[in-house]
C-alpha cells in the first residue's frame, strides 16, 4: 500500500483491549490460565507414575503409557490455544475453528488409539528399585489410595520427606487432596463452559427469534422462558443425582451417559431464559434499526440477517452475563459434589469439601484447599465480566 | 410509447391504528410509473406516504402493516411480474439485485461490527457469481465510481471511521455494486449538509445517466426536485396529488396543494416576512373533514374545471396533456399517469 492509512481497529478488538489494561481482569485472566494449565497438564504434575526413568538398563515413561484419550485431548487442545493465542495474526474465529477442529480430532484420534488398561498398580511404581526415576511434583495419582500404610487418620499437608510428601495433605480415602484438586480443574473448566456454552446457545436462538418475530412468537416464547425460569436448577440436578447413582448411569435402557456431561446439560436447559430475555431485547430494538432494514434491501437472507447482522450488534449483554454463568455453573457443581449427589470417583473441587466433614470430625486441610480454590475461581470469572462490562457498556466509558 | 420498468398499479397500504379504530391508509391507490433511465421524485411532506410507497416495491414496510390492494408491476425483457405476489424468497433475487435502495441515515445505515469490504462483498457474492477477488475488484471500483480515493485502504475501515458523506457514498457504492435497474434513494441527502448535498446529488445524477438506471428519488426538498426529476409526483395524506413533468409542474401547478408548496419555498434574493405554510400539515389523514382528504391552504380561481380536489372518489385525472391530477372530474379522463418524460438535457448536467 502507498499511502499510510490509520490502523483500523474494530469494536471487539477495542473492547478486547481496554479488557486487557485493566487489573482485575489480568488477575482473573491469569488465574484462569493457571487452571488451564493445571487441567492440561495435570499429567505431568501429579502423578504417581514416573515421567522417566531407568530400570535393568532400559528406559521408558510409564506416564507415557499410562496416558488416557482424554489426557492427551486435554493436553493437545491447551497447547494448541496456548500456540494458536501467541502466533499469527488470525481472526478470532479462525482460532476458536481450528482450536475447536484441533480438538475434534485429537479426541477421535486418541479415542481410537488408546485402549483402556488395566487397572493401575501404584505401590510397583514406589517399590521398585530404579537406577534413576523423575517423578511429577506431586507423586500421586489423583485415585491413588496409599492403603498399605497402617494408619486410619489421613496425613495432613507434610513438606518433608520424600516417601509420603502430600503438599496438601490426604483425603479421607487416603488420596491426595494437591492430586485432586489439579486433576479437578479440568471439571471445573469444562463444566462452567461447556453450560454456559449449552445455556448461551438456546438463549441465543430462542431470544433471536423472539425479539426479531416479536409478536406471537414473541409471546409465546416468554411464556416459556417464564416457565423455565420457574424450575428450581440445584433441586432438578439433586432428583436426577437421586435418580440416575453412579458417575456412569444409564438414564435410559441401553443408553449410558457420563454424569457430569448431565449436570452440564441440566445447567444449560434450565439457565438460558437469562441470556434469551437479553437478546431479545437487543433485538427488538436492533429490528428497527437503519442497517438491517438496508440488509433486508441488499436481499440478504434472513439467516444472515439475523445471525451475521444483528448478533454481533445484541452479543455484549449476552458476554457480560455468560462470564457471570460460568461462576455460577462452577458454584451449582460444587454445591452438587458438596451435598454428596455429584461425581464419586473422578474428582471434583464439591467432593472434596463433602469428605472433609464426611469422617465424623472436620479435617482442616480437606477444607480450605478446595474451598479457596472455588473461591479464587468464582472471583476470577467474577473480575473477568466486570472488566468485560465496563469495557464493552458505553455508559461506564471513559471518554 | 416504451414499457414503464416499474409500474405501480392503484397500492393501498395500511397500518392498524392504535386502540379501536379504522385502520390508517398510509398509501391510498396509489399509480406511479417509471421508464427505464429516468428519475421519478416524489415529493411530499413527512408522513405522506412516499417512503412507504417505496418500500412497498421491496415488500419491505415494517411489520404490522399490509397490502390492501393494488399490483407492482416489474416488466423485464417482455415479462411482467408483480413484485407483491412474491415470495420472500423470490423477493431476495429482487432486493439489492435488480431495485436498490438507499436511505436517510447514512450514520446508521451501516452495521457498526463490519468492515466497509466486508459489507458490500457480502452483497456482491450474494448477488453475482463471482469469486472472491473478482468481489474484491468489483467493490474497489463500486468505490471508486462513487468518488472515494484509495478504495484498497477503505475496504478495510468500518463505518465509525467514515463521515456522514463518505458513508453515503459507501452506502450509494454498495446499492450499485450489483448493477441494479432501478434505485429507490429515500431521502439520500436529508441528512447530510449543503455542500455533500449538492455533491451526492451529482454523483448519482452522473451514474444514472452512465449506466441507463432508473431511479425513484424521493424528497421533501423541492430544490433537490427541480434539479434532478424529470417526473414529478406530488404526495400528500397517502395519496397523489399531481403527476407531471418536471418543467410542467414548476411552471405550471395545477393542484392547490402543490401551488402552496411551491409558494412555501423562499426565493433567494426575495426577502419574506412570513413563509406561506401549509393549513393542516400536520393533520394525520383520519382526522381530515370526512370525504375530503386534502384542505386547499389557498383557494384560487377554478383553472381546470374540476373541482372539488379532494373526497373518496377523486382520481387522477389527466387535465391537461402530460399533466394529471387528483380531483373529482367532469370532462377530464381518468388514467393512470404513465409520462415517459426526460428532462432536457443541460450543459452542465
Amino acid at each position: 500500500m502507498s499511502e499510510k492509512t490509520p490502523k483500523t481497529q474494530s469494536l471487539s478488538r477495542r473492547a478486547w483491549r481496554a479488557v486487557l489494561s485493566s487489573w482485575g481482569a489480568r488477575l482473573g485472566l491469569t488465574w484462569v490460565a493457571l487452571l488451564l494449565i493445571m487441567g492440561g497438564f495435570a499429567p505431568l504434575l501429579a502423578n504417581s507414575y514416573p515421567l522417566l526413568w531407568k530400570v535393568d538398563g532400559q528406559w521408558s515413561s510409564p506416564m507415557m503409557q499410562r496416558l488416557t484419550a482424554t489426557d492427551v485431548t486435554w493436553m493437545v487442545a491447551v497447547t494448541s490455544a496456548a500456540v494458536l493465542l501467541l502466533i499469527g495474526r488470525w481472526r478470532l474465529r479462525v482460532r476458536l475453528g481450528v482450536l475447536l477442529g484441533v480438538i475434534v480430532a485429537t479426541a477421535s484420534i486418541a479415542a481410537a488409539l488408546i485402549v483402556d488398561k488395566p487397572l493401575p498398580d501404584y505401590e510397583r511404581y514406589r517399590t521398585t528399585k530404579a537406577e534413576f526415576a523423575l517423578f511429577a511434583p506431586v507423586r500421586y495419582s489423583p485415585n491413588d489410595r496409599v492403603r498399605d500404610i497402617q494408619q486410619i487418620e489421613p496425613d495432613g499437608p507434610c513438606w518433608a520427606g520424600y516417601e509420603h510428601q502430600h503438599w496438601l495433605g490426604q483425603n479421607d480415602l487416603r488420596e491426595d487432596v494437591a492430586s485432586r484438586m489439579i486433576h479437578a480443574c479440568r471439571i471445573v473448566l469444562s463444566i462452567g463452559l461447556i453450560a454456559t456454552g449449552i445455556a448461551a446457545f438456546l438463549g441465543i436462538i430462542i431470544g433471536g427469534f423472539m425479539g426479531y418475530f416479536a409478536a406471537g412468537f414473541d409471546l409465546i416464547g416468554m411464556r416459556l422462558v417464564e416457565v423455565f425460569e420457574f424450575i428450581p436448577q440445584l433441586f432438578l440436578l439433586l432428583m436426577f443425582a437421586a435418580f440416575f447413582p453412579g458417575d456412569n448411569p444409564q438414564i435410559l435402557p441401553g443408553i449410558h451417559i457420563q454424569r457430569i456431561y448431565l449436570i452440564m446439560a441440566i445447567i444449560g436447559v434450565t439457565g438460558w431464559t437469562g441470556y434469551a430475555r437479553f437478546v431479545r431485547a437487543e433485538f427488538l430494538k436492533l429490528r428497527k434499526q437503519d442497517f438491517v432494514t438496508a440488509a433486508h434491501a441488499l436481499g440478504l437472507p434472513l439467516r444472515s440477517i439475523l445471525f451475521k447482522h444483528m448478533l454481533p450488534n445484541g452479543l455484549t449483554p449476552v458476554l457480560v452475563s455468560a462470564t457471570f454463568g460460568i461462576a455460577s455453573a462452577i458454584l451449582a457443581e460444587a454445591t452438587l459434589s458438596f451435598l454428596g449427589f455429584g461425581l464419586n470417583e473422578d474428582p471434583s473441587w464439591g467432593q472434596l469439601l463433602n469428605q472433609a466433614a464426611r469422617g465424623g470430625s472436620f479435617v482442616w486441610w480437606i477444607a480450605i484447599f478446595p474451598g479457596l480454590a472455588i473461591f479464587l475461581t468464582v472471583f476470577a470469572y467474577n473480575l473477568i465480566g466486570e472488566s468485560l462490562r465496563d469495557a464493552i457498556d458505553p455508559h461506564t466509558q471513559k471518554a | 410509447m416504451t414499457q414503464p420498468l416499474l409500474q405501480i398499479d392503484n397500492l393501498t397500504v395500511s397500518f392498524p391504528s392504535p386502540g379501536r379504530g379504522p385502520r390508517l391508509l398510509a398509501a391510498h391507490g396509489v399509480n406511479l410509473a417509471v421508464y427505464p433511465g429516468q428519475t421519478l421524485a416524489v415529493v411530499g411532506e413527512s408522513g405522506s406516504g412516499k417512503s412507504v410507497s417505496a418500500l412497498s416495491i421491496l415488500q419491505l414496510i415494517p411489520t404490522p402493516g399490509s397490502y390492501d390492494s393494488g399490483r407492482i408491476l416489474w416488466h423485464e425483457g417482455g415479462q411482467t411480474m408483480d413484485l407483491l405476489q412474491c415470495s420472500d424468497k423470490r423477493m431476495q433475487h429482487y432486493r439489492g439485485n435488480q431495485i436498490a435502495m438507499i436511505f436517510q441515515e447514512p450514520m446508521t445505515s451501516l452495521n457498526p461490527v463490519y468492515t466497509i469490504g466486508q459489507q458490500i462483498l457480502e452483497a456482491i457474492l450474494l448477488h453475482q457469481k463471482v469469486s472472491r477477488s473478482e468481489a474484491i475488484a468489483i467493490a474497489e471500483q463500486a468505490l471508486r465510481d462513487v468518488g472515494i480515493a484509495a478504495p484498497g485502504s477503505r475496504l478495510r475501515e468500518y463505518p465509525h471511521q467514515l463521515s456522514g458523506g463518505m458513508r453515503q457514498r459507501v452506502m450509494i457504492a454498495m446499492a450499485l455494486a450489483c448493477q441494479p435497474r432501478l434505485l429507490l434513494a429515500d431521502e439520500p441527502t436529508t441528512a447530510l449538509d449543503v455542500t455533500i448535498q449538492a455533491q451526492i446529488l451529482e454523483l448519482l445524477r452522473h451514474i444514472q445517466r452512465s449506466k441507463d438506471m432508473a431511479m425513484i428519488l424521493i424528497t421533501h426538498d423541492l430544490g433537490v426536485v427541480a434539479e434532478n426529476a424529470d417526473v414529478v409526483a406530488v404526495m400528500y395524506a397517502g395519496r397523489i396529488l399531481e403527476v407531471a413533468g418536471v418543467e410542467s409542474l414548476f411552471d405550471r401547478p395545477l393542484h392547490p396543494y402543490t401551488r402552496g408548496l411551491l409558494k412555501s419555498m423562499p426565493v433567494l434574493g426575495v426577502a419574506a416576512k412570513r413563509l406561506p405554510t401549509v393549513a393542516d400539515g400536520a393533520t394525520p389523514p383520519e382526522d381530515f373533514p370526512s370525504g375530503y382528504r386534502v384542505q386547499p391552504h389557498e383557494m384560487s380561481p377554478d383553472q381546470t374545471g374540476c373541482a372539488p380536489y379532494g373526497g373518496l372518489d377523486a382520481k387522477l385525472h389527466e387535465v391537461e396533456p402530460r399533466h394529471w391530477v387528483l380531483c373529482v372530474g367532469k370532462q377530464a379522463t381518468v388514467s393512470a399517469p404513465h409520462l415517459a418524460h426526460r428532462r432536457a438535457v443541460t450543459a452542465a448536467g
